[in-house]
């Protein structure tokens, strides 16, 4: 129907059962704008809905039949009552004016008139999947028709539901829920990275969830990896049971079961061989310059001694054999012992005992990253100075990984990803905050610059786009935005996302919770959607405080508490006697 | 109660009644009867039945629905023509009148009408009023020179404005109308916005519980036409 080849007869009876919803009246304030007047009986046109008109369409050849129509979709931007009741008739609270307007002999029954304007999208060419403006708004007259359900399926998304390679997240917010699926482009969303930006509370993990489910089914079998600061991803274990998550084999072995590998906090390590001297600068504080120098050079030394992993004694060795070094190259003998002393303490305090830097152990590559596996790596048990070294040592090894596979410098080992992955990065301000560089600010820039060469997908999560570097932001070509109240936070968005339209972002504060403005390269044209619920449980909610104290004072806690603090309790006997 | 007849037309909804002077009817009108604001009813000649027929019918006793015009006197012209010729007189009022009494009816209470509707009405056999159909609006049909002008009593006044819609299966229930407020503001007449007023204040008092519906109407006019139209 879109498609003004594609109309074929058999079709054309089907576009007669369209009723006009309205007549088009003029220009809009813009000029790619336009104005209809509507009764609106069905309380159909919302803001936000999908309407077009015809254009008869030149390129197509008119052999015979009636020439092919081009459908003209726009959005409906605002909605203008033009029958307002007389401000005097709305002076009693209890009588309604209707009743007023009836005493004077006007049928009540008669419907209201709106004014709509509406934004011209263009129509839908599916060779390239745009939208094209006609630069031609409709003559005043001309009839306007409402988007159906199966029309705005087609042209919205680039995919159908539950293709390979789709992502459905919801559905269209204006029609019935599951009427028109959004469907995301799982393909851009990977090579051209996406922001899910939001205010606390809005839903954010509630879709990355939603996004990690259609990215683990059985039509993507994707390689996720999810950085969770605060631990809110792990009831995506659920995936492992869940039948949407499994697909039968033909006999081939073909079978898929989606994999979810949750890791503990301690087994998040970090070997202290992968470490830069960025990353020694930002955990071992307020070096001097001299301290800064030699460990720089002790850093090399250590490197270049082609011991495939070193510790802090290495480093320590080093440190000590290079500062000896100095000493018989300037021939002073001067007395570094006190630098030396204090950096070797700083190292210690910093690595020895430490929960997360390890001189062997680390998170493998291969283990972490494989199709069809979800991992969580939840950090909310690691300090905030140590969660940005985890991250950027990680996608540093990452992109290392990606690139020599990519370039064929690697066939196997630790190094070896053949296939490419997706990085859901929660709380991405603290990785990469605007105005400051952190340790992890460069990589992450990098990889969301070079990562769709790579084929390392990142999608960032914050709820304060304000402290998220506009750099990193910008690089995010699929955004979903949900409700954000914050002034500056709006602003920040909107200078850093072009694709969306300053109408659609207007509705930033009046969205609820689950709505979401979905723009960018993985849909054809920015969408307001629904949020689909869930297969696997929420982990992200607030707690419920009240309820907690409740039961805090219910029958069986209390029961139990006096269990536990009676003076000579069974356990308590028992241990004594043992 | 019959106050005069009507004499000539400015427009179709627009008429002139002369008020009957002394001995032209049995109880001559009070300035009460043709007060402004004061709702009429004028029969108006539906059918082409003749008034033999309806004498015939008045004779058998048969109670056929009458139709009325219903309108409301909103201006009084007192017209005499003897104003103006101050010159002396040779014959005194006395003898005028003995000698040329179409001279004394030249003087005259002249009131003007709007047609406000229509209502369709009759007499049951037991002598109770039964309303048949009520409009509100521009009438079809004009009136006849000549026509009886009758002053309405509260109970008629209540059924003109209190009726259910006949064409409105969804509000079978009566309710009141005003429907004539419309094409009442769009008469160019400084005394219609005033008449309006009255008319409210006599709805008042026949609908106690409709007050604050009226008063709607009422605080809007009195608005435009006290205030606005001083200040």
């Amino acid at each position: 129907m879109i498609d003004p080849s594609a109309i074929t007869p058999a079709l054309l009876p089907a576009r007669a059962v369209h009723k006009p919803v309205g007549i088009a009246k003029g220009p809009g304030e813009s000029i790619h704008e336009y104005t209809f007047v509507s009764r609106d009986d069905a309380h159909e046109l919302k803001n936000g809905e999908y309407v077009y008109y015809e254009l008869p369409d030149p390129s197509a050849t008119e052999n015979g039949r009636s020439p092919a129509l081009r459908l003209v979709l726009g959005r409906v931007l605002k909605r203008v009552p033009l029958q307002l009741y007389p401000d005097t008739f709305l002076g009693e609270p209890e009588i309604p004016p209707s009743q007023v307007a009836e005493l004077v002999g006007y049928d009540a029954r008669a419907n209201e008139l709106f004014e709509l304007h509406v934004g011209i999208m263009g129509y839908y060419e599916p060779a390239t999947g745009s939208f094209i403006n006609p630069w031609i708004p409709p003559q005043s007259g001309k009839q306007i028709f409402l988007a159906d359900d199966d029309m705005l399926s087609r042209v919205l998304s680039g995919k159908r539901a539950g293709q390979p390679g789709s992502a459905t997240i919801g559905s269209l917010l204006t029609r019935e829920p599951e009427a028109v699926p959004v469907v995301l482009s799982v393909k851009d969303l990977v090579s051209t990275h996406l922001a899910i930006i939001a205010s606390t509370g809005a839903g954010k993990s509630y879709l990355a969830s939603v996004i990690v489910e259609e990215l683990m089914q059985p039509h993507n079998k994707a390689c996720v990896l999810i950085i969770d600061p605060h631990g809110e991803y792990s009831t995506l274990d659920e995936m492992a049971n869940a039948p949407q998550f499994t697909q039968e084999g033909d006999g081939r072995g073909s079978s898929y079961q989606a994999q979810v590998k949750v890791y503990k906090p301690h087994e998040i390590k970090v070997r202290i061989s992968t470490l830069e001297m960025g990353d020694m600068r930002h955990l071992l504080t307020e070096m001097t310059e001299k301290q800064q120098y030699l460990l720089n050079r002790a850093l090399r030394k250590v490197k270049d001694s082609k011991k495939p992993m070193w510790g802090a004694d290495d480093l320590k060795a080093a440190i000590r054999s290079v500062s000896k070094q100095k000493d018989n190259e300037d021939g002073d003998g001067g007395d570094d012992a006190s630098t030396i002393r204090g950096l070797e303490w700083r190292i210690e305090q910093r690595f020895e005992d430490s929960f997360t830097f390890d001189a062997t152990q680390h998170l493998d590559l291969p283990e972490i990253f494989k199709p069809g596996q979800c991992t969580v790596l939840p950090l909310n048990e690691i300090d905030e100075r140590d969660q940005q070294v985890v991250v950027a040592t990680l996608l540093r090894r990452l992109y290392k990984a990606r690139m020599d596979t990519e370039r064929g410098k690697v066939t196997a080992g630790e190094y070896y990803l053949p296939y490419p992955v997706f990085v859901l990065l929660e709380e991405a301000h603290h990785f990469a905050p605007g105005g400051t560089d952190v340790v992890s600010t460069s990589i992450l820039k990098q990889v969301l610059a070079e990562g769709r060469k790579f084929g390392i997908g990142v999608s960032l999560i914050s709820q304060r786009p304000g402290k998220l570097n506009a750099d990193v932001l910008s690089q995010c070509q699929t955004q979903c935005i949900m409700r954000i109240v914050n002034e500056i936070d709006q602003k920040s968005v909107a200078a850093a996302i072009e694709g969306v339209g300053r109408d659609l972002l207007s509705n930033l504060p009046a969205l609820s919770k689950g709505q979401v403005i979905v723009a960018g390269a993985a849909v054809n044209t920015p969408v307001l959607c629904r949020v689909r619920s869930r297969i696997t449980r929420h982990g992200g909610e607030s707690k419920d405080a009240p309820e907690m104290w409740q039961q805090y004072f219910s029958a069986e806690s209390q029961d139990s508490r006096r269990r536990i603090d009676a003076p000579l309790n069974g356990n308590r006997e028992f241990r004594l006697l043992k | 109660m019959t106050i005069g007849s009507i004499v000539k037309s400015d427009s179709h909804i627009t008429y002139v009644c002369r008020v009957y002077g002394p001995r032209e009817v049995e109880t001559q009108p009070g300035p009460g009867d043709y007060a402004f604001g004061r709702f009429v009813r004028v029969s108006v000649r539906s059918s082409a039945a003749n008034d033999d027929q309806a004498k015939l019918n008045l004779f058998n006793n048969h109670h056929e629905p009458t139709t009325y015009a219903v309108g409301v006197i909103y201006d009084t012209i007192l017209s005499n023509p003897a104003y103006g010729s101050l010159g002396p007189r040779l014959s005194n009022e006395t003898q005028v009148e003995l000698f040329s009494p179409d001279y004394i009816a030249e003087k005259a209470i002249l009131v003007y009408l709007m047609i406000l509707g229509m209502m369709e009405q009759r007499v049951t056999s037991e002598g109770a009023l039964e309303i048949l159909s009520t409009m509100h609006g521009i009438p079809l049909l004009s009136l006849e020179l000549g026509s009886d002008v009758e002053t309405m009593s509260d109970e008629e006044v209540r059924a003109f404005h209190f009726f259910r819609d006949p064409g409105r299966a969804d509000r079978p229930e009566p309710y009141l109308h005003m429907g004539y407020v419309p094409h009442i503001i769009a008469q160019r007449n400084s005394l219609l916005p005033m008449v309006t007023l009255r008319i409210i204040d006599q709805l008042e008092r026949l609908f106690p519980q409709h007050l604050s519906l009226l008063s709607i109407v009422k605080r809007n006019f009195a608005w435009r036409l006290k205030v606005e139209t001083t200040g």
